[in-house]
């Protein structure tokens, strides 16, 4: 009894605040080879990639935030080429239950993991690298509202079409707004969009999880066009996992995408730090494939080597992946990560 | 006479609690609070695996927590920078610096590593499981109160723990970690306990692999300290992690 009235006097104490100022630094250096086979058609068929990549964050208590990830990218193919990259680079300030942000950020709405139909402020989403395996994707430049309250978010943005970053062709000004709840285990979110002198864009997406293994994920969409996507994950006991995805964008095309990876090989001795994941993507409309390998070695707390391939199938220069000029693709590589 | 000695049993029960059962559940809600300090508090968790005896990687957390339900981990070790981890009752989430997505996970994804997700980021035994008592025995050279713990949501990390708190004050001492099928994977000592604010919290406690015998994980706490937690960090569609 007086066990449980002390806990409860304890539990009763009022916390102390935030610590004033909370810094996060990362950097890491990533050097990469890549030989084309059956090159299809002129062009150097090996290149090096290097990657100097540092990010930087800052938060005043719960108040002010800054956040940049940068990249210095080094490309030598039958020449070298240097450009520096701003992945992200803005400044948020919260008051009460609203957070502001205002500059380049990453910012992703859609519930798929190889494709998306919600994703309106996503940055582009490739199928064959959906994770962004060189982390190189930008951010938009775009200011936020976001009102957090129990289990409900409401997000407000508003994305240039390229201020101070080089123009895109075909990237427009974009009004979006967003609702996201927990409701029941569905993680659902609902989405309005207008990109400027285009169709208003509605949406909804959703991720569930159904016992211990299943996730099932969906996303819907009406613009210009009609777009579907659904797509689950299943979680074997001994760690591999399988993800499916089904995509329909409109205008009849249609993709599959298969995923099986197992992260730790910690069954097989000697085999605990590596990754390996193989993915097929296929346009299930011109019977067009690639299947992409991955594997990594983690080399203690700052040092990993990966291996990436890529070999496309279809018809030759009739199909969207028979269109890739080559036969496959190896690339290999390292990374310093501090 | 069989009946006098039954009815003197019963009598000396009625009389003198201390020979009933304790409550088993009362128990594992005192236990948690060496684990969780305040209702609203931060830590930071490191984590040594060791292969053959040998250390052979680090991870390091700083874990938020706030009531039972509600986890949030940043991962803070060079290869896992800007990943975070997102614990609401069942439901969880990854957010991986690649993708500025959170990515729902199953509840198997939780037990990957000697240490895994949920051994970091679920630690309120009392909200996750039923407690019986088993018996009392001695282990780590204390008197304990041995429970079997049955997991009563699919958010618990573990489907049946065996759990050994000492006697006096509830403190864990050791654990036996089992899956659905009944496989034995885990088993864990506390080692280590530091008084904090004035109250004793968990320092050290490891972790072994019962599937591979060499391999063990030490994961160790600092800098407890109770946190005025917003409830908006814990939100799945917060767009802002750090």
């Amino acid at each position: 009894m007086l066990l449980a009235l002390a806990f409860l006097l304890i539990a009763d104490e009022p916390a102390p605040p935030e610590p004033q100022s909370e810094t996060r630094f990362a950097l890491s250096v990533t050097d990469e080879g890549a030989w084309a086979a059956g090159l299809r058609v002129p062009g150097p068929e090996t290149g090096n990639l290097l990657l100097i990549q540092p990010s930087f964050s800052w938060r005043d208590g719960q108040r002010w935030r800054f956040s940049t990830s940068l990249a210095g990218v080094v490309d030598t193919q039958s020449e070298t080429h240097a450009q520096l990259r701003v992945r992200e680079t803005y400044l948020g300030f919260t008051t009460g239950d609203l957070d502001f942000s205002a500059g380049k950020r990453i910012l992703r709405w859609g519930t798929g993991y190889a494709f998306t139909a919600t994703g309106v402020l996503d940055p582009p989403l490739s199928a064959i690298d959906p994770t962004d395996r060189l982390n190189l994707r930008e951010g938009r430049e775009m200011v936020t509202a976001e009102w957090v309250q129990g289990r409900h978010a409401l997000t407000a943005a508003w994305a240039s079409a390229g201020l101070l970053q080089e123009h895109q062709p075909g990237m427009r000004e974009t009004v979006a707004f967003r609702y996201n709840t927990l409701l029941a285990g569905f993680d659902t979110s609902l989405i309005v969009a207008h990109d400027r002198g285009r169709t208003t864009f509605t949406g909804a997406n959703f991720t569930r999880v159904f016992g211990e293994a299943v996730e099932v994920h969906g996303e819907f969409a009406h613009g210009d066009t009609s777009a579907v996507l659904l797509g689950g994950k299943y979680t074997m006991r001994s760690g591999f996992g399988t993800i499916f995805e089904f995509y329909a964008p409109g205008s009849g095309r249609r993709y599959a995408f298969l995923r099986a990876a197992k992260s730790r090989l910690r069954e097989l001795p000697g085999w605990k730090e590596w990754d390996v994941a193989a993915s097929l993507v296929a346009n299930l409309g011109d019977r067009s494939r690639i299947l992409v390998l991955d594997v990594t070695r983690r080399m203690g707390n700052h040092l990993s080597f990966y291996g990436h391939a890529q070999a496309p199938s279809g018809k030759k220069w009739q199909s969207e992946y028979g269109m890739i000029p080559y036969a496959a693709l190896v690339s290999a590589g390292f990374r310093v990560q501090l | 006479m069989s009946k006098t000695i039954l009815r003197f049993l019963t009598a000396l029960s009625m009389a003198c609690p201390a020979l009933a059962a304790p409550d088993a559940q009362a128990l594992l809600r005192q236990s948690d609070a060496v684990r969780n300090g305040w209702p609203s508090y931060a830590v930071r968790v490191k984590i040594t695996n060791f292969e053959a005896g040998k250390s052979d990687e680090q991870d390091l957390f700083e874990v938020y927590q706030k009531g039972t339900e509600k986890t949030y981990v940043e991962f803070l070790s060079p290869r896992d920078k800007g990943r975070h981890l997102l614990m609401l009752g069942d439901d969880m989430w990854i957010y991986l610096p690649d993708t500025s997505r959170p990515i729902r996970i199953t509840p198997l994804e939780r037990l990957s590593g000697n240490a895994s997700n949920g051994d970091v980021a679920r630690t309120n035994y009392a909200i996750d499981y039923d407690a019986v008592y088993l018996r009392s025995e001695t282990a780590g050279g204390a008197e304990c109160h041995v429970l079997e713990l049955t997991a009563r949501r699919k958010g618990a990390t573990y489907r049946r723990i065996l759990y050994w708190l000492r006697a006096t004050d509830a403190r864990p001492v050791k654990a036996e970690f089992f899956l659905a099928s009944g496989k034995y994977i885990k088993s864990a000592t506390f080692d280590e306990y530091q008084e904090v604010g004035g109250r004793m919290l968990l320092r050290r406690f490891t972790i072994y692999d019962q599937i591979r015998k060499n391999s063990h994980s030490v994961m160790e706490y600092s800098g407890f300290a109770p946190r005025n937690l917003p409830d908006r960090i814990f939100h799945q569609g917060r767009s802002d992690r750090f």
